[in-house]
């Protein structure tokens, strides 16, 4: 339970970082909150030879909001989306309101525990790309797109391209994930998001995200996201169920088919904390609970 | 007014909570030992290369093996080298010992070591130790993985089966727990290098025990050992058996004349240290028309590991399921087969309750699942089988003294209001949603017990008794040096309790010394819910010689009949008068002033006692409430409830510490917490992220209310209560799971109740398909 030797950078410019990532490559990991990379260090799971710190580095801590995106810096704690503030088009900082604004919250609070939450971070948990962490669930659900920066380059990746499977990302190891960039949702979006653990705090067994628009004069739904966590190597969207969904008015009926279609299209793999057809059946839960929480409905 | 009753703060408790307790990872100055453990759960052993010890250097220095022993016939008896010799029989079990300057380079030092092992076929479940042609955990020494069968039968019991009005078969299965310290186990070891001396540290319960037996074999004199248990970490049992891990510790310090320590971490801690709880029992019981238990018929089976543990050997769990299955009630025919199966797994400890959370998970089902059966609700059928005449012998010839079996039932039922819970759960089934449930569970807890009872059950070593050292210094202060080693329960605190009342003090002018072989009287350390009785009987013993002697000190100081010396308050008066002296003067006379003392009279004030009583019961009644989601299988516990009868509180709010402890590790063991191996012996729960604790947030208020019938089985009058809050919580949380889910025909009798667990009772109750 002590790591394996390793060498330790904490550059105070990104310059700093990236060069050091260009220079090392795949010998060099990322240490930003350690909530995650720490423990497995520790385990002897991954023995980097060389650590790069970013706490030092300025600039990667910011929120604003920019053409209809939420930018969220890459070492944003996770106990600030509890509350999440902006820096908005106008220069102004203030509360994010509107339907991400309420989402953020509502998912944040299942983030580990508040000790994880005040060290661990937005980047952080992207990056590492557990299948069952809530921000991977969310940037997949919501199209998220990050930001990736390398010595004298920028890209930006779809979250549909970025997790590619169990804690792999399409990051190469000279990039670093510098923001994420979540879309704004409408008011004529309803979203929900509901998870089952063993604890308070722990990773999902499963969860699953919903966001649907309305369309404002049916009331019907005119386009679905469901994106569920813990039945595969990535967050997975459900295009099924989301196709159930399209062009019906939201209720308990829907909601429950709509479900049901989701356990079906999943392919989940067992493990100790459930089998695949508990997990299943944890889908189906969820979505209906998503979506009647979208709603506005109990679940 | 007395100190005994009164809830005082815990003396331990500043030292603590500042952080500036002295735990064996404190120590420091100690090179880092690690041990190389098996990656396989069998195999034979060829070669290991590398930086490290190995049996053969063990061997080269003459170390013994550890002896566990049980007199019986039916137990195989076994000697275990410290590190594995030819084979390993669980996934970690040591198999050499690397020393490094600091704990990481002992870790990539143990990392270099190559263990060429020729891996085997495992035992691992009972079934699969059990079953024909099962790959042998001994086989030198056994042709069957059985190590300690035990039997017996109550005559007329196949005919009061036979002639039962109902009879209830039931299997109950409890999984296997880890004891989880918040402290993992560790040692550090110095040989002085004039006189070769060793001081060994170590995080353990039983400090007289552990020299004994590493002197023994290490072949040195105990007088050159000195053991002491500083801070504890918690222990719950898992720190009673010997660590082979100490051993060694302790013959590499006068191996290497280097100071070592071992510090084991959590890793380890889940893989390699002791667990518990892993059994399955299958009951039969005949019911008579009015609801009688009348007679049981139970076959237990404990999965008990590679290796027993030392002294308590691996007949402590089936052997206890033994003696103790017929519980709390008046049962008149009763036969038992229980067995001990060796498998290749992790060996096992007694942990807080021992078999006892498993006994009364069975019976507690067995009155759930027959009640309906009888036109009865949970409360009746007890009602009309907990015994009420005292003393009570059970079919296997243990004495109940007095108790409130019936009367604390009772007392949580009202204290519950279990008609509005059950309105409630009415209003919750037509509505959907989480579904409420109430569960209840009454036990007796058999306590306190000294060398009789383990004698009993025919053990090589045969712990019990405590003794005491009780002096008063010239400041009239009074030390007692005790064998028994607490580690947090608060002993220090009610001890003192008992001694001020005795000898007219107060609390604050008395001293504990405990866990130190070089200050202490030979006892047996903490473990048992024993302390209080034992430790607190002979302390009270010894304050009574104490104050005995102080009482003729001042009957010649005051020219009094040493009869009429009252102590109190700091004081010796006459009766009925004011004429008095400081006991402060007295214990000042006593020992600088002795030509003031009665003629013949030796100075000082120093006394002894012992005490080795034969056990008392006390008893108690748990009820949890819980909201069970049918969709997920999830079970949160929202209310839980202790009736408790501990006989005399030394100190309540100690005694409510130590019964919510155990409530909290009771529920783990209902809901979360499992070992889990797969098929081939690799154990699966090695980290945090996959054996489970519960948090603050999976526990609700425990309230706790107390009856408090005095023992005429103790000199204090108090029972044991140490364990009691592990034994009752899981058959209540159970009881309660089951009772939320009944409309659904749901019956779940395994622990823990894991979400998954209980989803598919529901669909197989409802018939709904999986996935």
């Amino acid at each position: 339970m002590k790591p394996a030797r390793f060498a330790y950078a904490a550059p105070d410019s990104l310059e700093g970082v990236l060069d050091v990532l260009d220079r090392f490559g795949d010998e060099a990991k990322v240490l930003s909150g350690g909530q995650s990379l720490v423990p497995m260090m520790n385990f002897r799971l991954a023995r980097p030879e060389v650590i790069v710190d970013i706490g030092r580095v300025g600039g990667l801590d910011g929120m604003s909001v920019v053409n209809g995106s939420l930018t969220v810096g890459a070492r944003v704690i996770h106990a600030r989306l509890e509350a999440p503030v902006a820096a908005m088009a106008d220069g102004r900082t203030e509360p994010l309101g509107g339907v991400l604004g309420s989402l953020l919250p509502e998912v944040a609070r299942f983030v580990g525990h508040l000790p994880i939450r005040a060290r661990g971070t937005f980047g952080g948990s992207i990056a590492h790309a557990d299948p069952a962490a809530e921000w991977c669930i969310l940037a997949r659900t919501l199209d998220a797109e990050m930001v990736a920066l390398r010595r004298g380059g920028e890209r930006v990746i779809a979250a549909a391209d970025f997790f590619e499977t169990v804690f792999t990302t399409a990051l190469e190891p000279e990039e670093l994930l510098a923001a994420v960039r979540l879309p704004i949702l409408g008011d004529d979006w309803r979203a929900g998001f509901c998870e089952f653990s063993r604890r308070a705090g722990d990773f999902a067994v499963v969860a699953a995200m919903t966001a649907v628009r309305l369309d404002r004069a049916t009331g019907a739904i005119s386009e679905a996201r469901i994106g569920v966590g813990g039945v595969a190597g990535v967050p997975v969207r459900l295009p099924a169920a989301e196709a159930t969904l399209v062009g019906e008015v939201p209720g308990a009926g829907l909601h429950a088919a709509a479900a049901e279609v989701a356990a079906g299209e999943v392919d989940p793999s067992g493990d100790l904390h459930g089998s695949a057809a508990y997990r299943r059946d944890l889908v189906r839960a969820m979505v209906a609970r998503a979506l009647a929480q979208g709603a506005g409905a109990p679940g | 007014m007395s100190w005994v009753g009164r809830s005082i703060r815990r003396v331990e408790d500043p030292t603590l909570l500042r952080g500036a307790g002295m735990f064996v990872g404190d120590i420091g100055g100690a090179a880092a030992v690690r041990f190389v453990r098996s990656p396989v759960a069998s195999g034979l052993i060829g070669a290991v290369r590398g930086p490290a010890y190995t049996i053969e250097d063990l061997d080269a220095d003459g170390v013994g093996t550890i002896e566990a022993v049980l007199h019986r016939p039916d137990y195989v008896r076994l000697a275990q080298p410290l590190l594995a010799r030819e084979r390993v029989r669980y996934v970690g079990e040591p198999v050499a010992v690397v020393v490094g300057d600091t704990a990481a380079e002992a870790e990539d030092l143990a990392e270099q070591v190559e263990l060429d092992i020729e891996p085997l076929p495992a035992a691992v479940g009972i079934d699969g130790a059990l079953a024909t042609g099962a790959p042998l955990v001994h086989p030198d020494e056994s042709d069957s993985n059985v190590m300690v069968a035990g039997e017996m039968a109550t005559p007329g019991l196949a005919e009061a089966l036979d002639r039962a009005h109902a009879v209830v078969d039931l299997e109950i299965v409890s999984g296997r727990q880890a004891a989880l310290p918040l402290e993992a186990r560790g040692s550090h070891a110095v040989t002085e290098r004039f006189g070769g001396r060793t001081t060994l540290h170590a995080s353990i319960q039983a400090p007289h025990m552990v020299r004994t037996v590493i002197c023994d074999l290490l072949g040195m004199p105990e007088a050159d050992l000195r053991v002491v248990a500083p801070d504890v970490g918690g222990a719950f049992g898992q720190k009673l058996p010997l660590a082979r891990e100490d051993a060694i510790v302790v013959w590499l310090s006068r191996r290497l004349g280097r100071p070592v320590a071992w510090i084991e971490d959590r890793n380890e801690n889940l893989m390699a240290s002791w667990h518990s709880r892993e059994q399955r029992y299958r009951l039969r019981a005949g019911f008579d028309a009015e609801a009688h238990l009348e007679s049981l018929q139970a076959d237990v089976v404990a999965n008990v590991g590679a290796w027993p543990c030392y002294p308590i050997t691996w007949g402590v769990e089936p052997l206890m399921a033994l003696a103790e299955l017929p519980g709390p009630y008046t049962l008149e025919h009763y036969g038992v087969r229980s067995r001990g199966v060796a498998t290749h797994t992790c060996p096992m400890s007694p942990y807080r309750g021992v078999s006892r959370p498993a006994i009364t998970l069975a019976l507690e089902r067995l009155m759930d699942v027959a009640a309906p059966r009888l036109g009865l609700d949970p409360v009746e059928i007890r009602r009309r089988n907990l015994q009420s005449d005292f003393p009570h012998t059970s079919p296997t010839g243990l004495r109940h003294d007095e108790g409130t079996y019936r009367e604390a039932m009772e007392l949580a039922v009202r204290h519950v209001d279990l008609g509005a819970f059950r309105s409630r759960q009415h209003a919750a089934r037509s509505a959907g949603g989480p579904q409420p449930g109430i569960g209840i569970c009454t036990f007796s807890e058999r306590t306190g017990y000294g060398t009789p009872a383990f004698a009993a059950r025919a053990m090589g070593v045969t712990p019990g008794y405590e003794n005491v050292e009780l002096s008063m210094d010239p400041s009239g202060y009074v030390t007692a040096r005790i064998g028994a080693s607490p580690h947090g329960q608060g002993l220090e605190t009610a001890l003192s309790q008992i001694v001020a009342d005795e000898v007219g003090t107060d609390p604050g002018r008395v001293r504990v010394v405990a866990s130190d072989t070089d200050r202490t009287p030979y006892g047996w350390g903490s473990f048992a819910s024993r302390a209080m009785v034992l430790a607190g009987g002979a302390t009270y013993l010894a304050a009574q010689q104490l104050a005995t002697q102080l009482g003729s000190v001042a009957a010649e100081v005051l020219e009094a009949a040493a009869d009429d010396i009252v102590l109190a308050d700091g004081r010796a008066t006459v009766a009925g008068t004011s004429v008095g002296v400081d006991i402060a003067d007295l214990a000042r006379i006593a020992h600088h002033h002795t030509q003031r003392l009665p003629a013949g009279a030796m100075p000082g004030l120093a006394v002894q006692a012992g005490y080795d009583p034969a056990g008392t019961f006390s008893n108690a009644c748990h009820v949890a409430e819980v909201d069970v989601d049918p969709d997920t299988g999830g079970v949160s516990v929202r209310r839980f409830v202790v009736v408790e009868d501990a006989g005399r509180l030394i100190n309540p709010m100690i005694v409510d510490g130590q019964i919510r402890g155990g409530v909290v590790q009771g529920i783990a063991n209902a809901l979360l917490e499992e070992i889990v191996y797969d098929e081939d012996g690799n154990i699966l729960t090695t980290s945090l992220m996959d054996y489970l604790p519960p948090t603050v947030a999976e526990i609700p208020d425990i309230e706790i209310l107390h009856l408090e019938t005095l023992s005429d089985a103790t000199v204090t009058g108090a029972k044991g209560v140490g364990e009691g809050g592990t034994i009752g919580a899981p058959a209540a949380v159970l009881n309660a799971v089951n009772d939320a889910l009944a409309h659904l025909g749901v019956e779940l009798n395994e622990m823990p109740a894991t979400p998954e667990r209980v989803r598919e009772a529901v669909r197989t109750a409802t018939g709904t398909p999986a996935g």
